[in-house]
């Protein structure tokens, strides 16, 4: 047990700072940290001139480390596993969808109204499963482990014109109205974009679930009241809305609010669960007001650029509009 | 596009799923392409610099190089260059979707996609393509 082998999670500096500490000990670094790597670094050390107790702690950090090492690699092969699923999945129904367009259109013949009909259900139908399957894995992934928020600039507006365009064909099937209202001047957002899509994907798309033919869905933005430097968003609709008592439960895992609606309306129940990890990893908050048969408001808060939060480029500035 | 239908343009459907890869033969040579398989990165490269293709229709999740690798070495080899490169890609991500337009990619566009649009959208790739 004289010589150890320790790995720790770090850079250079952190190896200088150990060694400070481990000099102080009584313990001799023999071999220099390598290169950082996914593992961590690795430095080996002389425990001869160190007190039995001190060795003998040592040790047991020295398992506790391989521990953690051995559990870091399991993520990374869960997230790989998850990654190499996602594709399999993906592969086939992308193939079906495909095809299935290809017949619709006639490229291999003339096709019946009947037949058509037909088959733009069963592309529907893909498409639709094609969306709970990554609905579940995201949310594996937000399990698998740390998710690292990216936080950049971008203007909200964006994001939701985007999302209105993934769902344009739905909203004009239903006959929905769909508007966007931005307070003039909010400013950016400084937030993981990708995240805050998929946060206005669910929301956006809930509306238009819940809400019956000829209603509306609105989107609104403006700075959150009582909190400088953070934007208010809110997606409203004028569907069935949620009863009370239910407010909390839709926002875990796996909940529909009832059975019968889940027939109607199919999903995995995981993503307002996932929108609220989202958004609580931002340091935001999520929730809803509602009442049954008078539609629903949800509301999320998100940082801008002058929340002051770590690396914002004003994390100093004011809290003034852009 | 303007005047009569110019000559057959060649499009290089990269792609490993074998089913796919059928699938959009079908729907581009309906369109008018003349269209070369790949399925891998290194058969891609190889018919990228014998056919000199007008246009890419890359998948991005490839077995043994990335797509974005390969968008790299095409847009890195002046023989290739011109060509208009469209990755197609599972997985809608802005930081993923900002490397493939800065390695040169005329276009990102995420599966499953809408055969229709990717049709009508096509010369317009291939008109933004350096010549």
């Amino acid at each position: 047990m004289d010589d150890l082998r320790l790995y720790l999670q770090g850079d250079q500096a952190t190896a200088e700072r150990l060694r400070e500490v481990l000099a102080r000990e009584g313990f001799r670094i023999v071999e220099a940290p390598r290169e950082p790597s996914v593992s961590g670094i690795v430095v080996e050390i002389d425990g001869h001139g160190a007190a039995p107790s001190v060795r003998e702690a040592a040790g047991r950090v020295q398992e506790l480390e391989r521990a953690v090492l051995e559990l870091r690699n399991l993520d990374v092969a869960k997230s790989q596993f998850l990654t190499n699923v996602s594709h399999e999945l993906r592969t086939p129904l992308t193939a079906i969808v495909t095809y299935g367009e290809i017949l619709r259109d006639g490229l291999l013949g003339e096709i019946s109204q009947r037949q058509r009909e037909a088959i733009e259900s069963m592309i529907g139908s893909c498409r639709q499963l094609l969306a709970m399957i990554e609905e579940i894995l995201t949310y594996a992934r937000t399990n698998a482990s740390a998710i690292d928020i990216r936080p950049a600039e971008f203007r909200l507006s964006e994001v939701v014109e985007n999302v209105r365009e993934m769902n344009g064909s739905l909203l004009e099937r239903k006959g929905l109205s769909f508007t966007a209202e931005f307070d003039g001047g909010i400013p950016q957002a400084w937030a993981d974009r990708d995240k805050v899509a998929h946060v206005l994907g669910n929301l956006i798309g809930n509306a238009i679930k819940f809400t019956p033919e000829g209603g509306w869905v609105r989107v609104e933005a403006r700075p959150a009241p009582g909190q400088p430097g953070w934007l208010q968003v809110e997606v409203s609709d004028s569907g069935i809305g949620i009863d009370p008592e239910h407010h909390e439960l839709i926002f875990r895992e796996f909940a529909q609010v009832d059975a019968s609606r889940a027939r109607v309306h199919h999903g995995t129940g995981l993503g307002l669960s996932i929108a609220r990890r989202f958004v609580e990893l931002h340091g935001g908050r999520i929730w809803v007001e509602s009442t049954l048969g008078e539609g629903s408001r949800f509301f999320f808060t998100l940082p801008s650029v002058h929340a002051g939060t770590p690396d914002a480029p004003s994390a100093n500035g004011s809290g003034a509009d852009a | 596009m303007s005047g009569a239908l110019p000559a057959a343009r060649t499009v290089l459907l990269v792609e490993d799923s074998d089913a796919i890869r059928d699938a959009f033969t079908i729907l581009l040579e309906d369109a008018g392409y003349t269209v070369l398989g790949a399925g891998t990165g290194e058969d891609a490269l190889r018919l990228a610099a014998e056919r000199v293709p007008h246009l890419m229709l890359l998948d991005m999740g490839l077995p043994d190089m990335t797509g974005l690798e390969v968008v790299r070495r095409v847009k890195g080899a002046s023989a290739t260059a011109g060509i208009a490169v469209v990755a197609v890609t599972g997985r809608d991500e802005e930081a993923d979707r900002r490397a493939c337009l800065a390695a040169g990619c005329a276009a990102y566009i995420v599966k499953p996609v809408n055969t229709q649009k990717l049709v009508r959208d096509l010369p317009g790739f291939m008109a933004a393509a350096p010549a």
